[in-house]
C-alpha cells in the first residue's frame, strides 16, 4: 500500500492520465469467494437490464398499474437509503458535534452514502416507464413543483453533490493534486451542513412519498407519522449499518487500517450501539404511540399483525434491549448481532411499507420475479465492488499521505 | 373484551398520553443505567490502579516546591499555583478548604489552604509569598477536577509574587523534577511501611513486601494518625 502512497506524493508534474490507467488494472486474488457468487450475477443483472431497456418493463418485472412500485424501488431504493443514513449521523456526529472519536469512520461512510445514493437512486430509472423524464424536475421540462417526488428528486441530486463534496479530499488526496485539497477540504464544512438538511428532509420525504397510498396500505403500517417514522429509524438503521461494514471492512481491508484506528474501532462500535440504544427505544415508543393512535387491536391476531408484531418485538424491541446490553458489558460480537437484527427489521418495515402491506388485499399479490431479484443483488454488488476499488486505491481507511494532514 | 369500556379514553386521547407518559418515566432510568457502567468501569479502573513513577503527571515547565505543590508564572506577572499530581494520587479526592480571599497577603511558609477528606485534614503552606489575586471556584463545585486536571484547570490560587526569583530558587524544575518525584514515590513506600507498622499491629495490607507497587489512593484508607504524619514527613517546607 506504501507503494500506493508513493505515487500519490510523486504525481505532481506526472501525467496523471498514466496514472489513472495504471489505478484501473484489478489488484489482488480474482478468485475469491465474493467474486465466485457476484460475477455471474452482475452479468446476468446486467443482460436483464439490456433486455429491460430494449423490450421494455413487462418482460422482466412483475410490477402492474396496481402496485407499480416493485423490489427495485422498495428494496434498492427506499430501503438502500435508509441505509446511508449513517453519513448524515456520522458528519453530524464530528464535524458539528465535535466528536474526535468517530473521525477515523467518517471517510468510509460518506463513501459508504454516496455510492448507495449513486446505485440506489440509480436503480429510480430501472423502474420508470419512461426512464428519459428522470431529468424532468431538474431542468424543467415539466417541475411537478406539488409532487413529493419533485422534492425527493432534488434532495437526492442535491445530497448527492453534497456528499461528493465532502468525500472530494479523498480523491484529491489520491490523485496528489495539493491545491484542490486544500480547496476541497475547506468546502467539506459547508457541504456537512447542507447534507445533514438535506438528508433529515429527504429521509422523511421519501416516507412522505407513502402518504399518497393511504388506501393500498395494510392500516398497521400506514399512518400519517411515516415520514417521522422513516427519519428516526433511518438514524439506527444507518449505524447499524456503520456497525456491519466497519467489521467487514475489519477483516477484508485490515492491512489498511493503522494500529491506533484498529484499537478504537471497539470504542467506536461502543459509542455507536449506544446511540441505536437510545433512538431504538424513542423510536419503538413511537410506534406504540402510533399504534394506539390508529386503534387497530382487532388488527393483531391476523396474519398480518402477527408479522407486525414480529417486526416490532422481536427486530425492534429484542436488538434494541441487545444494543443496551452488550453497551453495558462492553460485549462486541453481541453489539454485531445486534447491528444484523436491526437491519433485518429496517428491511422488513420498508418492505412491509412499500411492498409486503402494499395492496396486501388484492386478489393477486405482487411477487417479485426472479429477474427483480437478480438486477436488485446485481446493483447491490456492482456497489461493493465499486467500493472495494476506491478503497484499495484511495486513503479512505488508511491514513492521509502526509501533505494532505497539513491543510487539515 | 366485552364489558370492559375504554372508548372513552381513547376518546379523550388517554391511552395515548398515559404512553408518553410511560415512555418519559421509563427513559430516565433508561439513560442512567445506560450511562451508569462507565462510572463502575473507571472505579474498577481506580482500584486496580497502583501508583508507580510511571503514571505520574510531571509537566517540565512547572516549578514543583519541596511541599508537592507547584507553581507558575503566567504572562501577567501572576503566579497560579496547585497541587501536584504525586499528592493528588496519595490522597485521591480532596476538598478544599480555601481560607485566603482575594487581596489578602501571603509569607512563605504561612498556611496556603487545608485539603479535607472526610474529616482528614492536611495543612499546606504557600511555597511563595505574595498577595493573592484569585482563587478558582470551579475546585469548590467540582472537587473530581483537581485529580482529573491538577495543573490546569485545579489550580488553587493566583498570587502576584513579591519575591518570586529568591523564592523559587529552592523548587525543582524540569527534569529535576521528575527524578524528584520518583524518589519522593520511594520515600513514600518507606513511610508507608513504618507508619502501619506504627499504628497497626496487622501486618500491612497495602504494601507487597517485596516493596513492590502501592495502591492508588492508598492514602484515603488509612487512619488520621497516619494523615498526621504524613504532612509532618511530606508537607512540611522546612524539612
Amino acid at each position: 500500500m506504501s507503494n500506493n502512497q508513493q505515487i500519490a506524493l510523486d504525481n505532481d508534474g506526472n501525467s496523471i492520465w498514466k496514472f489513472l490507467v495504471s489505478e484501473m488494472k484489478p489488484r489482488g486474488k480474482w478468485f475469491t469467494p465474493f467474486n465466485i457468487i457476484s460475477v455471474p450475477i452482475i452479468l446476468l443483472g446486467l443482460a436483464l437490464i439490456v433486455i429491460r431497456f430494449w423490450k421494455g418493463l413487462g418482460e422482466v418485472s412483475n410490477v402492474t398499474q396496481e402496485v407499480p412500485w416493485g423490489l427495485w424501488k422498495g428494496f434498492n431504493v427506499v430501503t438502500g437509503v435508509a441505509f446511508a443514513g449513517g453519513a448524515y449521523v456520522l458528519t453530524f456526529m464530528v464535524y458539528i458535534l465535535n466528536m474526535r472519536k468517530y473521525h477515523s469512520i467518517i471517510r468510509v461512510t460518506v463513501l459508504n452514502g454516496f455510492l448507495a445514493y449513486a446505485f440506489y437512486a440509480g436503480a429510480l430509472v430501472l423502474d420508470l416507464g419512461r426512464p428519459w423524464h428522470i431529468f424532468n424536475p431538474i431542468i424543467g421540462n415539466s417541475f411537478g413543483a406539488s409532487s413529493v417526488l419533485f422534492l425527493v428528486a432534488w434532495h437526492f441530486l442535491l445530497y448527492m453533490v453534497a456528499q461528493l463534496i465532502e468525500f472530494s479530499p479523498t480523491i484529491a488526496e489520491w490523485l496528489g493534486v495539493r491545491r484542490a485539497h486544500k480547496i476541497l477540504s475547506g468546502m467539506t464544512m459547508a457541504a456537512v451542513i447542507f447534507g445533514i438538511t438535506l438528508s433529515m428532509l429527504h429521509q422523511s420525504g421519501l416516507g412522505a412519498l407513502f402518504l399518497m397510498a393511504r388506501e393500498k396500505i395494510h392500516p398497521l403500517w400506514y399512518n400519517e407519522f411515516i415520514p417521522v417514522m422513516f427519519l428516526v429509524s433511518s438514524i439506527f438503521a444507518g449505524l447499524s449499518m456503520v456497525i456491519f461494514e466497519g467489521s467487514i471492512s475489519d477483516r477484508v481491508f485490515f492491512d489498511q487500517i493503522s494500529e491506533k484506528n484498529k484499537k478504537a474501532q471497539n470504542g467506536i462500535i461502543r459509542g455507536l450501539s449506544k446511540i441505536c440504544a437510545g433512538t431504538m427505544f424513542a423510536y419503538f415508543f413511537l410506534q406504540l404511540l402510533v399504534f394506539i393512535h390508529g386503534q387497530h387491536w382487532d388488527l393483531l391476531n391476523t396474519g398480518m399483525g402477527h408479522w407486525f408484531l414480529l417486526e416490532m418485538l422481536g427486530f425492534v424491541l429484542f436488538p434494541m434491549i441487545l444494543f443496551f446490553i452488550s453497551y453495558r458489558n462492553n460485549n462486541i460480537t453481541m453489539i454485531k448481532i445486534a447491528a444484523l437484527l436491526t437491519m433485518i427489521g429496517v428491511i422488513m418495515n420498508r418492505l412491509n411499507v412499500s411492498i409486503i402491506g402494499f395492496r396486501w388485499d388484492a386478489a393477486v399479490r405482487y411477487v417479485p420475479s426472479w429477474m427483480e431479484v437478480v438486477v436488485a443483488l446485481a446493483v447491490i454488488f456492482t456497489q461493493i465492488w465499486i467500493f472495494r476499488w476506491v478503497i484499495n486505491r484511495m486513503p479512505v481507511l488508511r491514513d492521509s499521505p502526509s501533505w494532505a494532514i497539513e491543510h487539515e | 373484551m366485552d364489558g370492559f369500556s375504554y372508548s372513552d379514553i381513547f376518546a379523550t386521547k388517554g391511552i395515548e398520553y398515559l404512553i408518553i407518559i410511560t415512555f418519559l418515566v421509563l427513559l430516565i432510568p433508561f439513560w442512567v443505567v445506560l450511562n451508569k457502567q462507565v462510572e463502575i468501569k473507571s472505579k474498577i479502573q481506580k482500584a486496580l490502579g497502583f501508583l508507580s513513577a510511571s503514571i505520574l503527571k510531571i509537566p517540565q515547565g512547572l516549578y514543583y516546591s519541596k511541599n508537592h505543590t507547584w507553581m507558575y508564572m503566567e504572562k501577567t506577572g501572576n503566579a497560579r499555583i496547585g497541587l501536584d499530581d504525586l499528592l493528588l494520587h496519595i490522597t485521591g479526592e480532596v476538598k478544599f478548604i480555601v481560607n485566603k480571599k482575594p487581596g489578602d497577603t501571603i509569607n512563605k511558609g504561612d498556611l496556603l489552604t487545608e485539603i479535607d477528606q472526610n474529616g482528614k485534614l492536611l495543612r499546606l503552606y504557600s511555597p511563595v509569598s505574595g498577595k493573592i489575586m484569585d482563587t478558582n471556584n470551579m475546585i469548590q463545585k467540582t472537587p473530581g477536577i483537581l485529580n482529573e486536571d491538577p495543573y490546569g484547570k485545579g489550580w488553587i490560587y493566583k498570587i502576584k509574587p513579591s519575591n518570586w526569583i529568591a523564592e523559587v530558587k529552592s523548587c525543582y524544575f524540569a527534569e529535576e523534577a521528575t527524578n524528584w518525584s520518583s524518589a519522593e514515590l520511594e520515600r513514600f513506600k518507606d513511610f508507608l511501611a513504618i507508619s502501619m507498622k506504627n499504628y497497626s499491629p496487622e501486618p500491612s495490607m497495602l504494601i507487597l513486601q517485596d516493596g513492590g507497587e502501592i495502591c492508588d489512593h492508598s492514602l484515603s484508607a488509612l487512619p488520621n494518625e497516619i494523615w498526621r504524619d504524613f504532612e509532618a514527613e511530606f508537607l512540611n517546607l522546612n524539612r
